[in-house]
């Protein structure tokens, strides 16, 4: 019962009226009402069923429109790669895809994240990411994946 | 649709390094329902209009640049020709209209406001006048307010008693900004065939045949397509072509993209994404470069008009196809003081007016930022316009002038304005008498090639 919302309880009143059209006692409005929910549960349990088939779904899919890449360059010392994972994983953000090159002492990396199950807003993943990247002297640029599939695919 | 390495890294560097950004996001408002028989009362509507449609313009666009890491330079508001908004009213009116939406646009937070304009080309209305003649005090009193006068189109001829006030406005203007090197001439610009649709400032204002509100786009980005060409490096013009092609692709989708953003979140609609591309002072981020890249040792040099004509047409055939909804100017910027190379060809003496005009034939805006004598004369402007005016008639394209006659200046001094609006070399205009000919008055008629149907 918790559960329902407003437009639950809009509906499950319309149809009690509707059934019982001038017959409203109080006994018949409970009759009425309980079987009006336990109906309703049944589609209760049918969403919880779906968000659990949504589970298996593979997150990208999932997330749709929540896909983030991050790009990073500066000088390469050690842990870079830890230290901007471990707080991808900190940000519940997961990691898609990642290329890292080391040229000339020079450290790049792309990482494609999935943000859809972070808690966390964008503008804040942005911000600690950056943090991050000041810790190791790295430019850290965050952006949405969209921008990219916009300029680079017709 | 993997997105590879190299093309993210090459987004970046065109961020980055060569000062791809999105040069406005203007935001069109229509004034026609503040319309009002009491002055405070219509004051008072265009404020609140302004405050209530544009309340979070800034704010979302500014969310938008970080979200997609493209900066976007300014954020504007262009709005209803104010001549119709605030016809029957006398020019001290006009000048309070200007200071109530230069109030909005400070508030508001918004780098320029366009749109103190008047649409002249076959005669004035009692409101048009009065505009025009509130021009230079309004210029001078405000701070984000741009105007610009419309005086000729294809279909209406050219409209000569408009052109010769304007040559005496300008005048003027520049007078009442005497301290500032004439710095309010830099916020008027006097248009052919000007669009309704326009995100660039100073011409921008919302036409009257466009929705409540709209979104446009302007983007910028003469150093991503230097070094398309650069990489072109000597390859035939088909080869060079199809380089700057390929990138003005690439920039027209991330404007048209963020301008889309920006109006879905406001929920208003979007416009369109005018393809200009516009320089800006910074080293690297100019249109006479490119041009030099292409092959020449200076813009000025012969063969300078046929690789504007290029550049121009190549970067029209990526935004075509990157863009369903293309308008604007869309042509190539030539403004002399808010593009490096134009400013050192200026000191070299390698550009001229004369070029310059010709130049305008094949691109968007004419005689653009261009600093003259301050002795020139309201009739060698209003002939300079009239020149810029028959190429856009005659082609059916929009030209325009925007000239500072420098008070207290000569040929071989400059004009530091700042910022965006960079330094104007003084340029000599010819002082060959053409007053007989600007006293004349009426109006220039329609070109035959007018009357299409």
């Amino acid at each position: 019962m918790s559960r329902l919302n407003e437009a639950e309880i809009r509906r499950i009143a319309e149809l009690a009226v509707k059934q019982l059209e001038g017959q409203a006692t109080a006994a018949n409005v409970e009759k009425v009402v309980h079987e009006a929910v336990q109906r309703m549960s049944g589609e209760g349990a049918a969403t919880a069923a779906r968000h659990e088939r949504m589970k298996n779904v593979p997150p990208h899919n999932q997330a749709k429109g929540q896909r983030i890449i991050l790009t990073a360059f500066g000088a390469n010392s050690i842990g870079i790669l830890a230290g901007l994972t471990s707080e991808l994983a900190a940000l519940k953000c997961d990691i898609v895809d990642l290329s890292q090159k080391i040229m000339q002492d020079f450290f790049t990396i792309m990482i494609l994240v999935d943000a859809g199950n972070s808690d966390v807003a964008y503008e804040q993943i942005r911000e600690r990411m950056a943090r991050v990247g000041e810790s190791f002297n790295l430019k850290v640029i965050v952006q949405h994946e969209d921008i990219f599939k916009t300029m680079h695919r017709v | 649709m993997r997105i590879e390495l190299p093309e993210i890294l090459e987004t970046i560097r065109m961020t980055e390094v060569e000062h791809f950004d999105i040069r406005t996001v203007t935001m069109g408002i229509n004034l026609k329902d503040c319309i009002s028989d009491s002055l405070p009362r219509l004051k008072n509507n265009i404020y609140e209009k302004l405050m209530r449609t544009a309340a979070e313009h800034v704010a979302t666009a500014e969310k938008v640049e970080a979200q997609y890491g493209i900066s976007i330079a300014n954020k504007r508001i262009s709005v209803t020709p104010v001549a119709l908004v605030g016809d029957g009213y006398y020019a001290e009116d006009f000048v309070e209209i200007a200071e109530v939406l230069d109030k909005a646009a400070d508030n508001l937070g918004v780098d320029y406001l366009g749109g103190f304009s008047a649409l002249v080309q076959k005669g004035f209305s009692k409101g048009d006048l009065s505009l025009i003649r509130a021009i230079p005090e309004a210029l001078t009193s405000t701070r984000h307010v741009c105007a610009s006068v419309n005086v000729a189109t294809t279909k209406a001829g050219i409209n000569m008693d408009a052109v010769y006030l304007m040559g005496k406005i300008i005048k003027q203007t520049a007078e009442k900004s005497a301290d500032n090197d004439g710095i309010g001439c830099a916020k008027l610009v006097v248009f052919a065939n000007a669009p309704e649709d326009n995100p660039f400032i100073a011409g921008a204002f919302h036409g009257v045949s466009e929705p409540d509100v709209v979104v446009n786009v302007g983007i910028s980005g003469p150093g991503v397509i230097l070094r398309a060409v650069k990489e072109a490096r000597n390859a035939d013009f088909p080869t060079l072509a199809d380089h700057i092609r390929r990138m003005a692709f690439k920039i027209t989708r991330a404007g048209e993209f963020v301008g889309r953003k920006v109006a879905e979140l406001q929920n208003i609609p979007y416009g369109i994404v005018d393809i200009s591309l516009a320089p800006t002072p910074m080293p690297g981020d100019s249109i006479a470069d490119i041009l030099k890249a292409m092959g020449l040792q200076d813009v000025g040099a012969p063969g300078t008009t046929a690789a504007l004509a290029l550049l121009n047409d190549a970067v029209k055939r990526g935004g075509l196809m990157a863009s369903s909804h293309v308008g604007g100017m869309s042509g190539a910027f030539i403004p002399v003081s808010e593009d490096q190379g134009m400013i050192s060809a200026a000191r070299a003496g390698h550009i001229t007016l004369e070029k310059m005009e010709a130049m305008t034939s094949v691109c968007s805006v004419g005689i653009d930022m261009v600093a003259v004598p301050g002795d020139t004369s309201a009739e060698s402007i209003a002939g300079l316009i009239a020149d810029e005016c028959a190429i856009g008639v005659s082609n059916s394209k929009t030209t325009a002038v925007r000239v500072i006659p420098v008070p207290g200046k000569t040929v071989g001094e400059e004009a530091d304005y700042g910022g965006l609006l960079g330094i104007a070399p003084i340029m000599p205009l010819s002082k060959i008498d053409n007053s007989h000919f600007i006293h004349r008055g009426g109006r220039i008629p329609a070109p035959v090639k007018g009357i299409n149907n």
